[in-house]
């Protein structure tokens, strides 16, 4: 008993520096942009009950969920590649995925800018290949701020998934494979398994991220892009309605807490 | 507020240049250390335009009446913030604005009269106060940019946007960007609308947004331009005069409709000793020399109608007889409403 009370008082000292840190400066701001939220005439009604702000909501989600894709699909295999590489340059590999965080987002969203105008290489790709109109540009789509965050977004996957995978056992795969198990069957039922606390972890990284993002989508996107950030910024500073940008900075944090508390639990269960 | 864009723009190579021969432009006699011992607190709006403020107006008078100039840098709405939090005690003799706060400033007894000086009887009524309490010193003139190697007849309307050749090549600012909201009340005053009637300028917009690149950032104009795609977009003059500095084709037209601008004034603070060091420092601003500096440098337009501009340079603003008065009142109590209406129908 008195053990257990001991290693009680230990973990309670070893949380409280970053608890009380975490209180200070996230949750009695919080609480206090919530209190804010409610001043005035009613902000939460005014949006929830509202098809357009509904459809902004709808935009950060599905952004969120577009760009964790893409870079889970092409940062699975980099950061599986990189994880197994039996050379001494891996390390310099690693690094050289992380060049996108370097440089700043304004920077890189005007580079990306250059590329999708009309006559810009990635707009004059995709309209040789047909498939869009003749005229047609990357800048001001959902697609254009889609692939522009999964640029940046993409080390970070690269990053998470690398060090989990790092952490696998190969004896495991081999096990398997002794057991009859093809490479690829080893692959499924071991190594992704056994990585899904690192697909967990980067997909909520990156879908935080991504539905909060401002720089990129309000540059990519211009004024067609209705993301959830670009509306609280246009509340707050442009048009000085705080009451109602704090109202959207709540819902935006409840709504995207939930999907990812549901995101992993479902991960969470799958694992077990 | 997204206009503070323009008042922080890299000056050009010929900053140093003008800036070492001005001061040698008539001292005057009269005025001969007079202030000897005083100071002068102005506010400022940082960047370039600071600095060559400092060179061709406050070191040359420090040298000629001994009242030393010290300029602080402050946006417009927390200048006016100060102005009324000081009261009683100004810290600041001098405030400009570029936000329209001197109306409201003399409205809240903030202000007090300017001494008169020569320059101010060639400043047009409509840009200072009738009572004497502000004067505007500098303007920024809007209006139609575009590239003249891709439009052989320079447009002369807001109607020439409306042009079929045009379509899938024009840019216009977002309604939070200051000249996007100018852009809205001008194609609503074309189109027989007003202020007060908004409803035109929202269905001329319609009209070409729906192929029109809209954008928010003041640093995308350049950008746009040299895409090559974007040959026509309502922006200021300066901004044309700047692309064109950096080897972007860009020309600037009046429309005929008049053009919408940005006025850059001063006022003293209600309690303030240095009105007469003020005034002074006001008529420098005004001198023709001053004016065609500050117009070429950093491209604000000259207010005293006795400045002859250059070939160079006067393409790119607008003469004071061609600008449209626009209602600052209404617009600014109609903001939230049209940037509502403006997401929904236009930006889409």
């Amino acid at each position: 008993m008195i053990e257990g009370a001991r290693r009680g008082l230990i973990a309670a000292g070893l949380l409280a520096p970053a608890a009380l840190v975490f209180a200070i400066l996230f949750v009695w701001p919080q609480l206090g942009l919530f209190l804010q939220s409610l001043g005035g005439p009613p902000t939460f009604s005014r949006f929830l009950g509202d098809s357009y702000y509904l459809g902004v909501l709808g935009n950060s989600l599905l952004l969120g969920v577009c760009v964790t894709l893409v870079t889970l699909v092409l940062g699975f295999p980099l950061a599986f590649l990189l994880a197994r590489a039996e050379t001494r340059w891996a390390g310099l590999l690693l690094l050289l995925t992380t060049f996108p965080l370097w440089v700043s987002a304004v920077v890189r969203s005007f580079a990306w800018m250059v590329l999708f105008f009309r006559s810009g290489v990635a707009s004059r790709f995709l309209q040789g290949t047909g498939l869009v109109a003749p005229d047609f540009q990357l800048i001001g789509t959902f697609a254009g701020v889609v692939i522009a965050l999964a640029q940046v977004l993409l080390p970070i996957m690269i990053v998470t998934l690398y060090a989990v995978i790092r952490g696998v056992d190969r004896d495991l795969e081999h096990a398997a494979m002794n057991l009859g198990a093809s490479p690829a069957v080893a692959l499924w039922l071991v190594t992704l398994r056994l990585a899904r606390g690192g697909v967990l972890a980067g997909s909520l990284l990156v879908f935080s991220l991504s539905v909060s993002a401002f720089a990129t989508p309000s540059l990519i996107g211009g004024a067609r892009a209705h993301f959830m950030a670009v509306t609280i910024y246009e509340q707050t500073l442009e048009l000085l309605d705080w009451p109602f940008a704090a109202a959207i900075a709540a819902i935006l944090l409840v709504i995207s807490l939930s999907v990812a508390l549901t995101y992993g639990k479902l991960l969470g269960e799958k694992t077990r | 507020m997204s206009r503070d864009g323009f008042l922080s723009r890299p000056l050009t190579r010929r900053t140093a240049l003008t800036a070492a021969t001005l001061p040698l432009l008539a001292p005057s006699a009269r005025a001969q250390q007079r202030f000897t011992g005083r100071e002068i607190v102005a506010t400022a709006f940082g960047g370039p335009s600071q600095d060559l403020i400092q060179r061709l107006v406050y070191d040359p008078i420090a040298r000629e009446t001994g009242a030393r100039g010290t300029q602080t840098p402050l946006l417009s709405a927390n200048a006016f913030a100060r102005m009324r939090a000081e009261t009683q005690a100004p810290q600041i003799d001098l405030f400009m604005y570029s936000g329209g706060q001197q109306v409201a400033a003399k409205a809240g007894d903030l202000t007090q009269k300017l001494p008169d000086a020569p320059n101010f009887a060639n400043v047009p009524a409509n840009l200072k106060d009738a009572d004497g309490q502000w004067i505007a010193w500098g303007l920024v003139t809007e209006g139609i940019l575009y590239r003249p190697d891709k439009i052989a007849t320079p447009p002369r309307s807001y109607r020439d946007f409306f042009k079929p050749e045009f379509e899938g090549h024009i840019a216009f600012p977002h309604i939070t960007n200051g000249y996007g909201t100018d852009f809205l009340v001008m194609l609503a005053k074309t189109f027989g609308g007003s202020e007060q009637n908004i409803g035109p300028g929202f269905e001329a917009l319609k009209r070409i947004s729906g192929r029109a690149n809209i954008f928010r950032s003041a640093a995308e104009v350049q950008t746009l331009f040299a895409s090559g795609d974007i040959w026509i977009m309502p922006y200021d003059g300066a901004s044309a005069m700047r692309s064109k500095a950096m080897g972007i084709p860009v020309s600037y037209a009046v429309p005929e409709e008049g053009a919408p601008y940005v006025l850059l004034t001063g006022a003293v603070a209600k309690r303030s000793r240095n009105a007469d060091i003020a005034s002074f420092v006001l008529n420098r601003h005004l001198d023709p020399e001053v004016q065609t500096a500050i117009a070429r440098e950093i491209g604000w337009a000259p207010v005293n109608t006795a400045t002859q501009l250059p070939p160079d340079v006067a393409p790119f603003m607008a003469p004071t007889d061609k600008l449209a008065n626009l209602d600052r009142d209404a617009i600014n109590a109609n903001r939230p409403a049209w940037t509502d209406r403006f997401n929904r129908e236009i930006a889409r």
